[in-house]
């Protein structure tokens, strides 16, 4: 589903050119979960972007469901994001002037994909239920998080992107959230890709993987 | 510490070089439009204590023809042989240009003028001119001011085409003080040019008690020595000029403040943390609001400098519109060359730093005041947003009725344009609440289901802060646009109307010599039938003081076609007609225009007395006539009775009717009269048709609301400088957020919408109050304002059509102001793309 082939991506910068990605290749089956570890600067939320076609690669090729994303202009791209890809990130902004329960359904509508079912279950599960008339910014930041959650999962995307989703909640809420998030991606039939530094949230997912000097390993 | 906190604080200019231009920008025009104005109103003062010198020589009396009549060459040739040196001959006359330019020329003796001339002011006047001999010889010199010589494309040495085809001396292009729109000249040239022996009038400098006395002993029982009171009517009678200009030019630097507010209102979004952070550091409040002082006080320094040089250049540039605009109105003319008063800067430095104090220090203290944490949260964000709404919603009802009061007792120009000022302040204050109101309006009118519809429209939330004062600013100068708009537009067409009637005869011969009279008695008398003439109008007029006021007694013939038809605004008895019949059967009734009664308080029916040759002598006012356009007071009375009061009266031109062109082939009606005026020694120059007088008229109207549509599309430019630096700040501020949305898969398309529908519904509902708005503000204008300073009425005339064509001309605005701002966030998209995620 997701095959990437000695991506390369430097940046210029001050001190010169630094080189984050050198020749990364990797590949993701459908409805798998990848844990993305790796040091602080070492290109992981560069690679979601990539992955996301936020960004350009210098080199290298990433597919994406049979798509060569090089070959995409920037409306196919952001065509491909909102029928395909979600992205979760740390610090989400909610659109501040719809209620919550429009957050959770905008990008559904955006793609016009609604299952009532799966809906209910999302709201049940991430405990949102009493929150659904609210506005973003009367919500605490980890209710904020759920309903970003909420709104990643509900046209169940083939990929999920996470960019440390949890790394602004206390260890406690961030396990319950992360259980939930795992199982309700589980259940979207989707594929998780997520960046995280926590050998503990690692154990959620099928696999791991280890960002060093612009390459992927196991672990 | 304290370079560090200032440091601190101004570095965000650095990284946002466009707030701090576009602060700069709102300062500069704001204060440039205010002072542009203070300069030429002040230039303008100063040119009236100028108005009675001619070439640098006070004239502080007249020698006139008690009648009007001119003076001859003897009469003047005896003055200088009594020793009198401070006299100089003047012909003064207007000549008119192919395309119905009016232009006017003035004459002196230039030679004697020079001889008594101390010195220096010999050097100053005739600086410049190699051999100053061709001024008083063949074929002498027309000295054209380099302002009229631009307009008529003319080069040193050319010669002006009149109209009717007679030619100026060449052109001696050089700007003298006073000269105005005027042409000098020899005064031999003047004979030539005009085809007279007689001098209009007669200028005299300073004057000894002795002098005096034998003056007035030497002068002809025809002759008149009349103190010259130039300088003092001008001054009176420009007033409300001047007023109106103030008044736009106020508005100009509060339209110019809202972009000022607007850059404020970012550069305190971007430095609430550099505030927090201060704060938290443990600087004291104390010392951040001396650092935020000393900011102010360099932003004004600032601001008043680049407004002050941007105020001359656009005095430069509103200069030509005002000296039109003045001699039409006044006669008043001023000089070409403005300078700037010590005290119109320290002025402007007065009012930028006020403004800045309240657009820049205010809300940088109020920040300060929240709590040390919650300044950054966005629910106390949220908050502050809605109160501070509904404060300023609060705070436009005092002025409302503030308004209200003002309006009930309103009896000056200056009242009048407080009223004004509260009233479009409240409005604007009341703007925001509106454009909750209609947001809310239009999410209600989205179907619930259409989730991505409802998201583009309650997004106006966001951009509400934004776009505030923005919209505040396009809703002033929209109201503006409108309101000045139809006061000119109800003023054209009650003016062209009011010549319609008023200048209703086919020609108008202005030759004051007994030529016409005779040419008139020839075709007129009694058994027989004239080709060509079918009525005639005489009218005599004499010159008084009135409440001290310069006033015209006019003598008409009481059953000529104009006179039947006077337009009357106010008229005792039932009908207009019945006011006429008993002044044309009573001699002791007497028709007022419009300005004595507005101006002068007289009263319908109220008995005035006049000083006459006679002793005084009651009239009663049976109607008030209008009389656009007249700065002065003016009386009719019948020509017998003009006649037989004032032994000096004067002719104020004949007007002629024609017949009908016969069927057959024969020369037409014109024809004949034109051969019959030039048998019987009347100039071409003597008189003008129909068509040209109102070429000529509507030409003066046009030039003189020229200064008024400039003042209002430099309004309307401000308003869109402030739309555009509201646009590219939300672009700046919301750009992580649009970024996101762009993860999320919105395209394109649907973030140009996003941008779009709020801002749209904004401008319509700031359009759509401006149009009411705009109709109060020209019926007060109309029936308030124009009354009090001018003391003209005339029906308001609203159309929808100018409305449009603004809504048109803001979409224009709006597109424009769009397409600049989604270039920036084109070019700046992809970075924030890559930072998405990051914890700000
Ligand atoms: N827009 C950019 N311009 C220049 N350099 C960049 C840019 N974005 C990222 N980098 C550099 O690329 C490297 C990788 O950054 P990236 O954000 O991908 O790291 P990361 O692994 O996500 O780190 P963290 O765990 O701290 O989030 C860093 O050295 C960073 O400085
Ligand atoms: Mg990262």
């Amino acid at each position: 589903m997701l095959s990437i082939k000695n991506l390369y991506k430097s940046f210029g910068q001050p001190g010169g050119e630094v080189c984050v990605l050198d020749g990364l290749s990797f590949t993701m089956q459908a409805a798998s979960s990848v844990a993305l570890l790796g040091e602080s600067g070492s290109g992981k939320s560069t690679l979601l972007h990539l992955i996301a076609g936020l960004d350009k690669s210098q080199s290298g090729d990433i597919e994406f469901s049979g798509k060569q994303l090089s070959t995409l202009n920037e409306s196919a791209l952001a065509n491909m994001r909102r029928h395909q890809i979600s992205l979760v990130f740390q610090q989400f902004h909610l659109i501040s002037t719809l209620s919550v329960f429009d957050n959770i359904r905008f990008q559904a509508a955006l793609c016009q994909r609604f299952d009532n079912a799966f809906e209910t279950q999302l709201i049940d599960r991430l405990g949102l239920s009493s929150l659904l008339k609210k506005l973003p910014h009367q919500l605490s930041r980890g209710q904020q998080q759920r309903v970003a959650i909420a709104r990643a999962l509900l046209h169940k995307p083939k990929l999920v992107l996470a960019d440390e989703p949890t790394g602004n909640l206390d260890e406690q809420s961030s396990l319950e959230v992360m259980a939930v998030f795992t199982d309700l991606v589980k259940s979207a039939g989707s594929s998780l890709l997520m960046v995280t530094h926590s050998k503990e949230m690692a154990t959620f997912m099928q696999r791991s993987v280890l960002l060093h000097n612009g390459r992927l390993s196991d672990i | 510490m304290k370079q560090a906190i200032l440091k601190a604080l101004l570095s965000h200019y650095w990284r946002h070089p466009w707030q701090a231009l576009f602060l700069l920008l709102g300062l500069t025009a704001g204060v440039g439009l205010w002072s542009a104005v203070q300069i030429i109103n002040h230039h303008a003062e100063v040119s009236y204590a100028q108005a009675d010198s001619l070439l640098g020589v006070q004239a502080n009396y007249w020698i006139r023809n008690r009648s009007e009549q001119g003076i001859a060459q003897a009469d003047y040739i005896e003055l200088r042989r009594a020793g009198f040196r401070q006299i100089f001959p003047v012909i003064e006359g207007q000549v008119i240009t192919p395309d119905g330019q009016l232009i006017s020329i003035i004459a002196t003796d230039l030679l004697a003028l020079r001889q008594s001339m101390p010195e220096e002011t010999v050097d100053q006047t005739f600086n410049g001119i190699d051999n100053w001999l061709q001024l008083v010889q063949k074929p002498y010199r027309a000295w054209v001011p380099q302002q009229l010589a631009d307009e008529f494309a003319l080069i040193q040495g050319d010669q002006l085409q009149l109209r009717d085809g007679r030619q100026l001396p060449p052109a001696l292009i050089q700007a003298q003080t006073q000269q105005g729109r005027r042409i000098f000249m020899d005064i031999s040239a003047a004979f030539t040019l005009f085809d007279t022996d007689q001098f209009n009038y007669i200028t005299v400098g300073q004057l000894t008690t002795e002098q005096f006395d034998l003056l007035t002993s030497l002068l002809p029982d025809s002759l008149a020595l009349v103190q010259n009171q130039q300088q003092l009517d001008l001054s009176e009678l420009t007033q409300s000029l001047h007023t109106h200009l103030s008044a736009m030019s106020l508005l100009s630097f509060a339209v110019g403040l809202f972009i000022v507010f607007n850059a404020v209102r970012f550069s305190l979004w971007h430095r609430r943390e550099t505030l927090m952070n201060l704060r938290l550091m443990g600087v004291s409040v104390k010392a951040l609001i001396s650092a935020i002082l000393f900011e102010t006080l360099i932003w004004s320094l600032i601001g008043t400098v680049s407004g002050v040089i941007c105020g001359l250049t656009i005095g430069n540039w509103l200069l030509p519109g005002l000296s039109q605009s003045l001699f039409n109105l006044y006669g008043a003319t001023i000089d070409a060359v403005i300078a700037l008063q010590s005290e119109t800067l320290l002025l402007a430095w007065g009012i930028t730093l006020v403004g800045l104090l309240w657009a820049l220090a205010w809300p940088m203290y109020l920040q300060l005041k929240h709590d040390v944490l919650d300044a950054n949260s966005p629910t106390l964000r949220h908050q502050a947003e809605n109160s501070s709404r509904q404060q300023l919603a609060l705070f436009s009802l005092p002025l409302l009725i503030m308004a209200f009061i003002l309006f009930q007792t309103m009896e000056t120009a200056v009242a009048g344009f407080a009223l004004l000022g509260l009233l479009l302040f409240a409005a604007a204050w009341l703007l925001p609440t509106l454009l909750a109101l209609g947001l809310k309006f239009a999410q209600a009118c989205v179907p619930k289901q259409r989730l991505i519809g409802r998201w583009m429209v309650s997004d106006g939330w966001s951009q509400m802060p934004a776009f505030r004062s923005a919209m505040m600013a396009l809703l002033l100068a929209m109201t503006a646009n409108l309101g000045v708009g139809t006061l000119v537009d109800s003023f054209r067409s009650a003016f062209i109307g009011w010549l319609e009637v008023r200048q209703n005869a086919d020609i108008y011969v202005n030759s004051s010599q007994s030529n016409i009279v005779q040419l008139l008695e020839s075709e007129q008398a009694p058994g027989k039938t004239s080709l060509w003439l079918a009525d005639s109008h005489r009218q005599i007029g004499i010159t008084t003081r009135w409440q001290d006021q310069p006033t015209l007694v006019n003598g008409a013939d009481t059953r000529a076609p104009d006179s039947l038809r006077f337009p009357l605004a106010q008229w005792l008895g039932d009908t207009p007609d019945d006011a006429l019949a008993l002044w044309r059967d009573n001699s002791n009734y007497i028709l007022a225009n419009e300005q004595l009664h507005y101006l002068g308080g007289l009263k319908l029916g109220q008995t005035i007395q006049l000083d006459t040759d006679q002793g005084p002598v009651d009239y009663q006012v049976v109607g008030f006539f209008y009389d656009y356009g007249n700065p002065k007071f003016q009386f009719y009375l019948s020509y017998e009775e003009v006649a037989k009061r004032w032994k000096y009266h004067y002719s104020r031109g004949t007007a002629l009717w024609l017949k009908p062109d016969s069927t057959s082939n024969g020369p037409s009606s014109r024809q004949q009269a034109e051969k019959s005026f030039l048998a019987n020694g009347i100039n071409r120059a003597d008189w003008i048709s129909q068509d040209e007088i109102r070429t000529l008229s509507v030409n003066i109207f046009e030039r003189t609301f020229a200064i008024t549509a400039a003042m209002n599309s430099l309004t309307l430019i401000v308003a869109a400088i402030a739309l555009l630096a509201s646009l590219l700040a939300i672009m700046q501020e919301r750009l992580p957020e649009f970024a996101q949305w762009r993860a999320l898969g919105v395209n394109t398309r649907e973030q140009f919408l996003i941008i779009c529908s709020p801002l749209l519904i904004f401008v319509v509902i700031a359009w759509l109050l401006a149009i009411p708005l705009g109709a109060v503000l020209s019926w007060l204008l109309i029936q308030k304002l124009n009354i009090v300073s001018f003391g003209w009425s005339m029906p308001m005339l609203w159309k929808m059509a100018p409305a449009w064509q603004l809504g048109g001309l803001v979409l224009v605005i709006v597109i424009v102001t769009l397409l600049l701002s989604l270039l920036q966030l084109r070019r700046r998209l992809p970075d924030a793309l890559a930072e998405l995620g990051e914890l700000s």
